[in-house]
């Protein structure tokens, strides 16, 4: 049975996942591109980064364009599979209860 | 970790709006260059076939190759990963254009100068049905300024179509690229 992650699913990390799994795999997205679909804060972003990252499920690289400092980020392979996995704990408790009012409608 | 249904649902909306948003957003980012180079090129063919009609193929012949090249090279140089789609998508336009010219010759230079915009603009608007409004919205301002070009100046057409035409998708590039 899935499992559910407590580093993923607070809400921020949950939605910079989300919006890092809607990306092609192996792309990267720049922090300010981030930071404007997830309507973040640099200091709030760069947090549930630092926990995502140390959990080993994105990765972060820094380099310049040109002479302008670029952060990107992308997920890594056990991201994915963490996050998939988590999706499926959610799904596995709306199924349950679903199925838990099937039962009583069948018996009333 | 115990989640109620109630939260367990809340969180899966949540996933999926960020999914659709960053989606609709990456795609926006990936067309953006590609509707400005495009845009700079119809400036140029258009600008050229306006001062040397008699050589509309020569012209498009070599402006084509050059913006599929640049679009396949942006593309690659903004990180985004192509593959044989880019490709398969050239083809299909490619060929569907053949076949329209064929089934319909003859045709006008000016007719196929408008064609070729119009299916574009389709394209667009059909892309934009599944996938963001703002493709909606670049397909019908391409389609209504080919149309408008096409009937009230018939004259000056590919100026117009390299004015007005090629400043529309610089301007539709900038625009997705801000969304």
């Amino acid at each position: 049975m899935a499992q559910a992650d407590e580093i993923i699913h607070q809400q921020t990390r949950l939605k910079i996942m989300a919006t890092l799994r809607a990306i092609p795999q192996g792309e990267w997205i720049e922090f300010a591109r981030l930071k404007a679909i997830l309507q973040a804060t640099d200091g709030n972003l760069g947090s549930h980064i630092a926990t995502l990252e140390g959990a080993g499920y994105i990765a972060v690289n820094k380099d310049f364009v040109g002479k302008k400092p670029r952060t990107r980020v992308a997920l890594t392979r056990s991201g994915r599979k963490a996050f998939a996995q988590h999706i499926e704990f959610l799904r596995t408790i709306l199924d349950a209860a679903a199925s838990r009012h099937g039962d009583r409608e069948g018996t009333s | 970790m115990m989640l109620s249904p109630k939260d367990a649902a809340g969180a899966l909306r949540d996933i999926e709006a960020a999914q659709a948003r960053s989606a609709q957003l990456h795609g926006y980012a990936r067309s953006s260059p590609q509707l400005v180079l495009w845009g700079v090129l119809w400036v140029i063919g258009y600008g050229l076939n306006d001062v040397f009609p008699a050589y509309s193929g020569a012209i498009w012949g070599a402006v084509v190759p050059i913006g599929l090249i640049a679009g396949f090279a942006a593309l690659r140089g903004t990180g985004h990963k192509v593959g044989w789609r880019y490709g398969a998508v050239a083809v299909t336009f490619v060929a569907f254009f053949a076949a329209a010219f064929f089934i319909l010759w003859p045709i006008n230079p000016k007719q196929i100068a408008a064609l070729i915009p119009l299916g574009v603009a389709a394209a667009y608007v059909i892309a934009g049905i599944w996938w963001g409004p703002r493709y909606v919205t670049t397909g019908i301002a391409i389609a209504a300024l080919t149309l408008a070009g096409f009937f009230l100046l018939k004259q000056h057409f590919f100026l117009w179509m390299a004015g007005v035409g090629g400043a529309a998708l610089i301007l539709a590039g900038i625009w997705l690229r801000r969304a």
